[in-house]
């Protein structure tokens, strides 16, 4: 190698995706010479549109930089000019991985600043959807970061659950994905009979496949040795960075808005939270591997209750804020009249209300702010990728390349919710 | 959901001396406000004093164009705060009273704030006293607009200007290689 | 080439070899397609979703995902583009080798969809040609099938041979800015143009 060949970039090059480091003179090329890297925004191991500006030396990335916004969509802007009603459907596209968790937790939002109550079953019905979504998004961050540690097998396993739980999804809502059937004040339609006994019967088995999983994984030399002792954070820090959720836990704090501020009547469910002790990422690995268990356990009951319920109304009877039925719609006057209003012109109170909800990556919270008008003063989402990417520099920095990797999967960030 | 009553016991205690008046609030949540001079001061001794790991979020509300003047200040700062200790939440509000709104940073109390900050100076132009490398997070560095401001319309200005400047220079580079 | 005199023109124009030579390119062309998935959103999980072991693209020999661009000639752009990552995209696109495709999977690449906002690109097809455009939001992975087998209909029709022969490269040019030229004009895209973007391939 001459001495021109190794001249490598010096720390201030302004980088531009697809171009390579132009050489620049360095002193002493071969000791301390750092390379400005370049990872994604197009990457397989970053899944999504995040890039990260990283400074390496030989193996080691002494810094790194995230840089996102690669799909920011401008959701907040656009409730401002939606209206309360139809940003439902962009709640669906914050974390794309769990549609309806997005949909309850906007919901609830809107209902804390309505003082609106929720049916018995619309929330039974809700628990179940969370659930199933919260199982859904923990199975791709598991496929997926397992396959990035080279588990190819591991990505066609859990995607083959999930297929089966689009098709229960599917039969529920109509759609695989992004299904907004989640309404103010309730769900859109009831839960029929049948499809509930598909819901037990999926819930039967699945808790042996996790085993199975696990069986694969966990007792897995390779895996344990790239995932243990990698990114760890202690609970102080991961409380000052604003971690929350499986990250959280991981690192010993048993904290779960489902039981600290319980909603949807989460109180009365019986499950466990899963805490890890070193904050690494085997710890998060094996914090979310007990989720998914404990997951189907609260589905599970709350297919119990769904039983006692049958034919209750789902969704409120308060003519404010709900549409009124179709039937009624299409044969009288007033209702279609109604109708017209609560589509075109529907308004809240004037104030402002939090809502917070325990969402697979952390809290996922809607701070919402009415002006008494029908669109929203202001719409903030408060994203738990977003910290979650936010640590990414603190978790990585000095590690080897492939240990970043391994980071990048077990923090759990989802582009659509980073970026909004 | 949050006790108001013991949490307002509990942060009274804590934020002794301290100059705020106490909003009322639709969603149950304890709701302070403060003056954007005394701001700093009341963050970081709920920091300290009351036990708020964790910050929820930083974010600013824009009340709109025509409000300009000192008694009709148009930016309003929100941070909210949680504790896990106790289980309660607080949320602090604070007029910036002018058209370049400037706040207190606190990042260097909850490094979980650092991005919310910089999002805040994206869509708002807020500028955070005291935050280093205060840059844009969401939108292209050399982006000339505050989109969530009101005055900014919601399909943007000239959306593809960064782009078109890239794109001519992209075939630039190409005609003169060719 | 309902009637013989159509063939016997082509045989004319084209000589048999080339047309057999064009047969056997594209047979092999439209049989391997190198997707290279560009997912940017939603949508992007739903090709995950087709790649999996329920919809299996290996069935259409599209299998191989390259996250090189410069070892794919399929650019899915599936999700919505901004403006910020649309210099990305047209590297991504500049760095493929020809001859490359673009399928343009759900609303959000194809028309901006539901993001009507300051940062979104109103259609992929206003920084790239396009080929195939596929609705939905996400659209389901049938969908995404059915349109790589439109496509693979459409590289059957392209004359790669003759092309090489005759130079005619420049036919493949995209037409700049086409897209909004479309949306602006409501008009049908010009026939010539082979790498113009069509929903429907059938007609040609």
């Amino acid at each position: 190698m001459s001495p021109e060949d190794s001249k490598l970039a010096a720390d201030t090059i302004e980088y531009r995706p697809g171009q390579m480091a132009e050489p620049a003179d360095h002193d002493d090329p071969l000791h301390g010479a750092q390379v400005e890297l370049n990872i994604g925004p197009s990457h397989p191991a970053t899944h999504g549109v995040l890039r990260l500006k990283v400074l390496a030396d030989g193996e080691v990335l002494t810094r790194i930089e995230p840089v996102i916004g690669y799909l920011h969509r401008g959701k907040e802007k656009a409730c401002e000019s939606l209206g309360w009603r139809k940003f439902f459907v962009h709640t669906d596209r914050l974390d794309y991985l769990q549609p309806m968790l997005n949909n309850v937790g906007y919901a609830m939002a809107l209902e804390k600043l309505a003082h609106l109550e929720v049916p018995e079953r619309a929330q039974v019905i809700r628990v179940l959807m969370m659930e199933t979504n919260r199982i859904m998004s923990h199975l791709i961050a598991l496929g997926v970061s397992a396959m990035d540690l080279g588990a190819i097998s591991m990505f066609f396993f859990t995607f083959d659950q999930r297929e089966k739980i689009y098709d229960l999804i599917d039969a529920y809502t109509g759609h695989r994905m992004n299904n907004t059937y989640i309404r103010m004040g309730g769900v859109y339609a009831d839960l029929e009979e049948e499809l509930e006994r598909h819901f037990s019967a999926f819930f039967d088995n699945f808790i042996e496949q996790v085993d199975e999983w696990e069986s694969l994984l966990t007792g897995n030399r390779i895996w344990y040795e790239r995932n243990r002792g990698i990114g760890a954070i202690t609970a102080e820090q991961a409380l000052s960075w604003g971690l929350t959720g499986p990250n959280l836990r991981g690192s010993g704090v048993a904290y779960d808005l489902r039981k600290s501020e319980p909603y949807c009547g989460y109180e009365d469910y019986d499950f466990e939270i899963p805490i890890g002790e070193r904050g690494d990422a085997f710890d998060r690995y094996l914090v979310r591997i007990e989720e998914l268990r404990q997951s189907a356990r609260i589905c599970t009951q709350a297919l119990e209750r769904l039983k006692s319920s049958r034919g209750a109304n789902v969704i409120a009877d308060d003519r404010r804020y709900v549409l009124p039925r179709l039937s009624d719609v299409t044969s009288s006057m007033e209702e279609l009249i109604h109708q017209f209003k609560i589509v075109t012109d529907m308004s809240l109170p004037r104030g402002e209300a939090y809502m917070g909800v325990e969402s697979s990556k952390g809290e996922l919270g809607f701070y919402i702010a009415s002006d008494g008008t029908a669109a929203p003063l202001r719409c903030h989402l408060r994203s738990p990728s977003l910290m979650n990417v936010q640590v990414i520099p603190f978790l990585a920095e000095g590690k080897l390349l492939s240990d970043v990797v391994a980071v990048l999967g077990s923090v759990d960030f989802v582009m659509g919710e980073v970026d909004r | 959901m949050n006790d108001q009553s013991s949490t307002t016991e509990r942060v009274s205690c804590g934020l002794t001396g301290q100059k705020y008046e106490t909003l009322e609030s639709r969603d149950g949540m304890l709701t302070l406000r403060v003056e954007i001079t005394e701001a700093r001061a009341l963050l970081l001794a709920l920091h300290k004093e009351c036990a708020f790991e964790i910050n929820t979020l930083v974010t600013a509300v824009d009340h709109g164009i025509e409000r300009e003047d000192e008694d009709k200040p148009r930016f309003d700062m929100i941070w909210q705060f949680q504790s896990v200790s106790h289980a309660d939440r607080i949320r602090i509000h604070s007029w910036a009273k002018s058209q370049e709104p400037v706040a207190p940073s606190i990042a260097d109390l909850w490094s979980g704030a650092t991005y919310g900050e910089r999002e805040c100076f994206d869509m708002f132009g807020v500028i955070f006293e005291g935050h280093e490398g205060l840059k844009r997070l969401l939108m292209p560095e050399a982006y000339d607009h505050f989109p969530l401001r009101k005055d900014f319309p919601h399909q943007g200005i000239e959306p593809d200007r960064l782009y078109k400047a890239w794109d001519r220079e992209r075939r630039q580079e190409e005609g003169g290689e060719a | 080439m309902g009637s013989l005199d159509a063939v016997h023109k082509t045989l004319a124009e084209e000589g048999f070899l080339a047309t057999r030579l064009d047969t056997f390119v594209n047979w092999g062309r439209k049989n391997s397609l190198w997707p290279m998935p560009l997912g940017l959103s939603c949508c992007g999980i739903e090709m995950m979703a087709m790649v999996g072991p329920r919809y299996d693209i290996a069935r259409f020999g599209a299998e191989a995902l390259r996250f090189s661009p410069r070892q794919a000639d399929l650019l899915i752009v599936a999700g919505t583009l901004t403006w910020k990552m649309a210099e990305v995209a047209r590297t991504i696109y500049d760095q493929m080798p020809d001859p490359k495709w673009v399928i343009s999977m759900g609303v959000c690449a194809s028309t901006g969809g539901m993001y009507d906002t300051y940062s979104v690109v109103q259609g992929v097809d206003m920084i790239l040609p396009v080929d195939i455009y596929v609705p939905g939001c996400p659209p389901r992975p049938d969908a995404v099938i059915d349109g790589m087998l439109k496509l693979q209909k459409r590289i059957e029709l392209e004359r790669p041979v003759k092309n090489l022969m005759e130079d005619r490269s420049a036919d493949n040019e995209w037409i700049e800015g086409h897209g909004e030229m479309i949306r602006q004009e409501n008009q049908a895209v010009p026939q010539h143009d082979p790498s113009a973007g069509v929903a429907s391939d059938e007609s040609r």
